[in-house]
Parts: C-alpha cells; structure tokens; sequence
C-alpha cells in the first residue's frame, strides 16, 4: 500500500554518481594517490566493522565495576580491551582523526541520546557504520531542540522525571551510550548481555530488554546497486 | 537545435530554477554601509549548522547502502590514508563549501564523491582535462 505512493525511481540509467566515482577511484590509483591493494584492504576493513565490540565493553561494565569505572573515565584505554585500538583501528595505518571516545552512563534519572549536528561524527570502529536516519538534516536539525519528541518517533517515552541529555558529537570527540542493564538479565553471561546491547541502544534511541535482540525494524530504502553480499 | 536537446536544455532550466533558495530579503550585492553586523553574522552561518532547526516529524528508515556508496567512503579514507588530505579539509569540503542547495540537496556520499574529485583537482594530482576524458571514458564502458 504505501509503495504505491512511493515515487519512481529517478535514476533509470548508470548514474552520474556511479561514474564519477569509478572515474576518482581509477585516476587516484593510476597517480599512484593510493593503490588498488589499499582499497580493497580498506573495504575489507570497512565491511568488517560493527556494533559488537562497543555491545561487549557495555556487557563488561555490567558485570565488572572496576571495568566500568575504566570505561567512563578513559574510554580510549577501555576500548582496546574489547579489541579497539582509537589511534590504530584498522590495524594497518589510518587516518583516524578521533581519538577520544567518551562512554555516557544512562542511570535512572538521566537518559542520554547521541547526535552531531555539524556533519555525521560517528565512533564508526567501536559501533560500525552510522545508520541512515543519523546522518538526516532532520535527526540533527530536532534532536537538540525536540528530544523526546524524536525519541517517541523511536518508540521510546522518556519519563517527565527522567532528564534527556543531547551529545553533539565531533571531530575528535565521539560518544556511546552506556545504558542501565534491565531487569531479568541477573546470571547472564557476557555474552549473553552483549546480546541485547544493541546499536541503538548504544545510541540512545532505545533500551535494552532481556527479550529484545535486534534494533526495531524499520523501512528500508532500496538500493539501485547495493553493496555486493548484502 | 534538434528537438530532444531543446527539451533537455528546457527542463535543466526548468530544474536549476526550481533549486533556487527562496529569500525573503531583496539582494544585490549591497554596499557596505547597508550590511549591520547581525546580517553579517547570519551570512557568516554555515549550511551544514542545522542543529536546532525546525523540521516536520518524519518516519525513521535504515537504508540499504549502494555499491558507488561504500567504494566512496573507501576512497576518501584511503585519500586520507595515503596523506592527500586531512580531517579538516574533508570536513570543509565536504559540508561548508558546498553551499546550502548542494548540502541539503545531494546525497550524503555524492558530497563526499564530489570532494574527493574537487581535491585531486584542486591539489594539482589530476587536471579537469583528465577528470572529464576519463569520465566520458567509463561513461562508454555502460554503453
């Protein structure tokens, strides 16, 4: 029903866009910019990357105090143990230009929420690739202003007595959140909390629950081209 | 001019004046004593400053990624692996330069694919001569 209002595609050829970057990518390696090694050993690192490593240092601080006085004071040193190197992420040599990774603990009277209103500044190697709706005009444009008027558009009320506090991320300075762990997960390993620490919990824009494994479905925009083994 | 150019030329005209921002205020390039200091201040803001803007509330979608996306965003970072630019260059390429019909107006990887071929020209790695040769180049490859 609603695809019938979607309007058609409007791209019914190779696009420009297409073109344009196999025209940059082949003339970069013909000068010798980088090479064709380089970026396939890039993409491979890129399709690597996920929420899982960030999922894991939240299920340690749940069950390690020490581990989550670490975590919140130096997130940096807190990453390498769950296998995240800020200065080195890809472990070949990067450009990393973030290196301060700040860890924001939910607790019953403060709820955070993570935005970057400037561009899309994301901790892409603890937490993957950023989702769409992150790098809208429209998530950064309201989230500061409207906060939990968003989060309710991602099912998520936030109690009146319960403050919200925004993190406007950026260049060098990237943020997750650390959420409460919820009720019924006591005996838990940490594999399995790691489980239920979804991505956008570590956003913001949800809560971990003992039943809940994966982010809530939502639309999603085809592709013309997708990525290869999507 | 043979008809069909006639109507591409039309509708890109037809287009471009659709994509001219709407001002509520007359301009023309004015001299200096008609500019105060808080037009100036509000000419000096940046496109890509949106936060605390309002916005209608729209319904949240993950999108699949496309193929040029991914080889986009592996490009800029392999340019940046390999010293052609840095962080603070990508970031005013990629969002302040391009002006507010640009940044509101591409795709977010076709601004960074645009500031990736904008600073091999720029720097002198490529000329636009090449650029264009090797556009229409691959452009033949899908014929």
């Amino acid at each position: 029903m609603a695809d019938k209002h979607k309007p058609a595609p409007m791209v019914d050829e190779v696009s420009d866009f297409e073109v344009l970057e196999v025209a940059v990518r082949e003339l970069a390696i013909e000068k010798g910019l980088f090479s064709a090694e380089d970026h396939r050993r890039f993409a491979e690192f890129a399709h690597s990357i996920g929420p899982l490593p960030a999922a894991r240092l939240v299920a340690k601080s749940w069950l390690d105090p020490e581990f989550k006085k670490l975590a919140l004071e130096d997130g940096f040193t807190a990453s390498k143990e769950v296998g995240i190197d800020w200065l080195n992420p890809t472990g070949f040599g990067t450009p990393s230009d973030y290196c301060d990774l700040r860890v924001l603990e939910n607790t019953p009277s403060v709820h955070h929420v993570v935005v970057c209103t400037l561009c899309s500044c994301y901790p892409r190697p603890i937490l993957g690739h950023s989702p769409e709706w992150y790098r809208t005009p429209n998530y950064r444009r309201r989230l500061v202003r409207w906060p939990r008027q968003v989060l309710s558009e991602f099912g998520l009320q936030i109690p009146s007595d319960v403050e919200v506090r925004v993190e406007d991320s950026n260049q060098k300075c990237r943020f997750m959140v650390m959420p409460m762990r919820p009720e019924g997960t006591e005996d838990w390993s940490e594999d399995q909390l790691a489980e239920i620490v979804t991505r956008d919990c570590m956003l913001g824009v949800a809560l971990p629950h003992p039943d809940r494994k994966a982010d809530d479905k939502r639309p999603v925009h085809k592709a013309a081209n997708p990525v290869h083994g999507h | 001019m043979p008809s069909d150019t006639r109507q591409k030329v039309l509708r890109h005209i037809d287009i471009v004046g659709q994509l001219q921002p709407a001002l509520h205020q007359p301009q023309h390039a004015p001299l200096p004593t008609e500019i105060d200091n808080a037009h100036y201040r509000a000419y000096m803001r940046t496109s890509h400053d949106v936060g605390g803007e309002p916005d209608v509330t729209i319904q949240w979608h993950e999108k699949e990624e496309e193929q040029w996306e991914l080889n986009t965003y592996v490009t800029c970072e392999c340019l940046a692996w390999r010293g052609v630019w840095n962080a603070e260059e990508r970031r005013r390429r990629q969002n302040v330069d391009l002006g507010q019909t640009q940044y509101l107006g591409l795709p977010y990887y076709g601004r960074w694919l645009l500031s990736a071929a904008r600073i091999m020209v720029d720097k002198q790695h490529i000329t636009l001569t090449e650029l264009m040769n090797k556009i229409d180049e691959v452009k033949k490859r899908y014929e």
